[in-house]
């Protein structure tokens, strides 16, 4: 390539990389006192509940929020102390607090009659139905199969249940639905009133739900719009069509206990076996909404206590503030010594390196950033530690190559050629594997598993690409203005004794 | 005489037995230590409310009376936490906050109860308004098996799917021996964590058996370069099976060296700089990567040899025969 072409290239790349490492990296305040705010990619990409970092003003992505479930009967110690100081009159607060006694040393309080059976423990009974709805909610709560969802017992007759933040986008609905846990029926009324409605499923009382409905489930169509599917058996099919056989305006509830899951206007008959419901639903609340209702329904016979949100709080990066900026500051210093070692070893042939390596760099960052389940995490970024040092590897083992040959009296063009030529299989095998064992392992596993193969496979596509073909041109381009390649590449002819 | 690695194939098997054994006996009797999770913990929480936050300085004092609180009774919280509090339905937040110290299952109630007590006691010096309230929590806490069992499962039919190419592009011989190593990485890698007792976090040890496969598939690729690449030249052909490999593994010691050795260095360098949080994470990382390293040195090219030599044995047998066939062609 002519000098001037390569002037152009480098020239265009190098305002690319300025480009790119502006919009991704850097953030800065801007207007009257710092009103605006510039958000580099970096702050805007979603982060796992791990790590977190503040965006804009006042915007957080990261962290996750924490609900605790109370079940019938169950109240707080801070709101029994609420409670407790609301009485002015001392008879009455004695009435109140005989009501109650103190569980898990006085972290919660219980209701002697409807979880003691009158004494000071919880009944036998109560601790069954418990176990029995601690399993519905860790089914429910599995089902969402995101990194960072936690479910743990606390106080051993609440849950307590933390949800990330960015990986979602309808925890407060999530929290909601799967507060919800009563057997699943179906009504019809002409009003919107569910209370007033009309129960028509499970029609008859030798008869159970399961019977009518086979199952709740969820799709998304190929336009992006969710539906909730609903299964009916041959026998729910006639009962609604026969109820809805007149309908105008009426209106088909699915409940959950005395929770209406599933509003769904009726304005003709419904003869269907399944039905596709849409309305607001997005991709993750249908699921939300589906799971829900069929672990209702699965359960239906079990006994389950009803549950009340309680205490929700939101929590930032819970490794801490400095985490992410940490793990910036680590990757600055791996990326300073990979640095180094190739300016040593090759000289000014480091640039190749360097281009290729901040290209490969900004466009994982871009992918991360506009792949809705990417998201930034320590495994993503263990994955992309690893991908950088493959890509160095191959890059390595093409320049040692190139040295030998050229050490061996070869121009230096054969020499670049032969070394690709001669490492082209190694790179595309050592790439290949790696890809796919990443697809193959993101395909199957879940959560983070899943995201660290992912980053992995998608950087070793990029590493790939960027080693056979972005580093090649970039060594063409930069060496075009070097009249002593050798030098300009820090590779040395072999001695030959003349003896 | 010292002997070549590639002849204590014994040895390392010996080795590599006792801690698979060893760790599949502690595994069984206390699993990982996942005490940085602390599934199974106790919290102290203090709530407070928004005049705490607007009154200057009382945010830090309250933070320095519960830390203590915990001093004077002996507690030290492995995670602490600053929360606010939030609206269930609209997510909006209603001004209180609350501090959440996590303890390990191991702290006792009494010693939580004389924190709590003292920190209570503290409510006094700060504003009336202040709302502060202290209890103290027990949780245990679930793991959701399905990921990991499906993590396991792709992580096998993953690696098997690439040896089948490394078989196809290099011969069965060092897929099979692939196979072993990267089973053997996993496993073996998960076998330490739960012998010496690394605190992990609980969703660590399968994607530490992860990046042993693919440390492992990567630093056993370029051993199959170099044989590849080395079995090609005449030199190599008179050598025996044990002979070619131990050479062969000479020439690979310095690609070995320079791709595990990088991705150690680069995990330890962020481990190091990290935050506690991170550094729990990436340090234990480090096993994976030391057993790769020594499966493609010691155990796999020790492995090798054996898988070499009956391969070329039943190469040897199967020209023998056509030989046969040719002279008996001829004859006829």
């Amino acid at each position: 390539m002519g000098k001037i072409k390569s002037a152009i290239c480098i020239t265009l790349f190098t305002l690319l990389i300025a480009a790119l490492c502006f919009v991704c990296a850097v953030s800065f305040s801007y207007g009257t006192d710092g009103v605006h705010t510039f958000n580099s990619i970096l702050r805007l990409t979603a982060k796992d509940a791990d790590l977190g970092a503040k965006y804009g003003s006042d915007g957080y992505l990261g962290g996750g929020y924490t609900v605790v479930y109370y079940p019938e009967g169950v109240i707080s110690a801070k709101e029994y102390e609420e409670n407790s100081a609301s009485y002015t009159d001392e008879s009455e607060l004695q009435k109140y607090k005989d009501r109650y006694v103190a569980y898990a040393d006085g972290a919660i309080y219980l209701d002697k009659d409807e979880v003691c059976g009158g004494g000071n423990e919880p009944a036998e009974s109560y601790l069954a139905d418990f176990d029995a709805t601690y399993e519905l909610l860790f089914d429910r709560y599995a089902n969402l199969k995101k990194d960072g969802v936690r479910l743990e017992k606390r106080d051993k007759l609440t849950v307590s249940v933390f949800l990330p933040k960015e990986l979602m986008q309808n925890e407060l609905y999530a929290f909601t639905v799967h507060s919800y846990t009563g057997a699943v029926t179906v009504r019809y009324g002409t009003s919107t009133d569910s209370s007033a409605a009309e129960t028509v499923l499970p029609a008859r009382a030798d008869k159970t739900i399961g019977d009518y409905v086979k199952k709740f489930s969820s799709r998304t169509a190929a336009d992006g719009t969710a539906y909730v599917v609903i299964d009916f058996t041959d026998l729910g099919r006639e009962v609604i069509a026969a109820k809805t056989a007149d309908a105008t305006s009426g209106t088909l509830f699915f409940m959950a206990g005395e929770n209406s899951l599933i509003p769904l206007s009726v304005s003709s008959q419904i003869d269907q076996e399944s039905l596709y419901i849409s309305g607001t639903y997005t991709k993750e609340s249908a699921e939300i909404c589906a799971t829900a209702l069929n672990t209702a329904l699965k359960g239906d016979g079990q006994d389950y206590l009803s549950l009340t949100l309680g205490d929700s709080h939101r929590s930032e990066a819970l490794y801490g503030a400095n985490a992410l900026y940490g793990l910036f500051i680590a990757f600055g210093v791996c990326f300073l010594a990979m640095m180094i070692f190739f300016f040593v070893r090759y000289g000014a042939l480091g640039f190749a390196h360097l281009y290729t390596y901040l290209i490969m760099t900004f466009i994982m960052i871009l992918c991360v950033w506009s792949i809705p389940f990417l998201y930034l995490s320590t495994e993503t970024l263990l994955a992309y530690l690893i991908v950088s040092v493959v890509f160095s590897a191959c890059n390595a083992l093409v320049f040692e190559r190139a040295r030998k040959e050229f050490a061996l009296g070869k121009t230096m063009t054969s020499s670049v050629k032969t070394a690709y030529r001669q490492n082209f299989w190694h790179i595309f095998d050592l790439h290949i594997i790696l890809a796919a064992l990443s697809f193959i392992v993101y395909g199957i596993a879940l959560t983070n598993l899943s995201a660290f193969a992912f980053v992995l496979g998608l950087g070793t596509v990029f590493s790939g690409l960027c080693v056979l073909g972005l580093n090649r041109f970039m060594w063409a381009i930069m060496m075009a203005f070097t009249r002593n390649k050798g030098r300009f590449c820090n590779f040395k002819r072999e001695v030959v004794d003349d003896d | 005489m010292t002997k070549r690695p590639t002849k204590l194939l014994p040895v390392w098997i010996a080795v590599s037995a006792v801690i698979l054994i060893a760790g599949i006996v502690l595994f069984a009797l206390m699993g990982f230590n996942t005490s940085p999770e602390a599934r199974n913990n106790k919290t102290v929480e203090v709530s407070y409310g928004v005049a705490v936050e607007i009154t200057t300085g009382a945010e830090e004092k309250l933070q320095e009376t519960c830390e203590a609180a915990f001093e004077a009774n002996g507690l030290k919280p492995i995670h602490e936490n600053l929360v606010v509090e939030i609206d269930s339905n609209s997510g909006s937040v209603t001004g209180d906050k609350k501090l959440v110290y996590t303890f390990s299952d191991s702290a006792t109630g009494a010693a939580l109860e004389a924190a709590r007590a003292q920190i209570d006691a503290a409510k006094s010096e700060f504003p009336v308004t202040a709302d502060i309230f202290v209890s103290v929590h027990g949780g245990e806490g679930s793991l959701f098996g399905e990921s990991i069992w499906r993590g396991a499962i792709a992580l096998a039919v993953g690696a098997i799917v690439v040896l089948v190419y490394i078989g196809v592009r290099f011969g069965i011989g060092a897929a099979l021996t692939g196979l072993t190593v990267c089973v053997h990485d996993s496993l073996v890698a998960l076998a330490f964590l739960a012998i010496a007792r690394i605190p992990v976090y609980a969703f660590a040890p399968l994607l530490y058996a992860g990046v042993a496969a693919v440390v492992s598939l990567l630093l056993w690729l370029v051993q199959c370069i170099k044989m590849r690449e080395n079995f090609k030249e005449p030199s190599f052909k008179s050598l025996s099976a044990e002979e070619a490999v131990a050479e062969s593994g000479k020439t690979a010691l310095a690609w070995i060296l320079g791709v595990g050795g990088a991705i150690a260095l680069a995990i330890a360098v962020c481990g190091g700089l990290a935050t506690a949080g991170v550094r729990l994470f990436l340090l234990p990382a480090l096993v994976p990567v030391a057993v790769a390293f020594y499966s493609s040195l010691l155990l796999g090219p020790a492995l090798h040899v054996h898988v070499k030599a009956a391969f070329d044995k039943r190469k040897l047998k199967s020209k023998r025969y056509i030989g046969k066939a040719k002279a008996q062609e001829t004859k006829d």
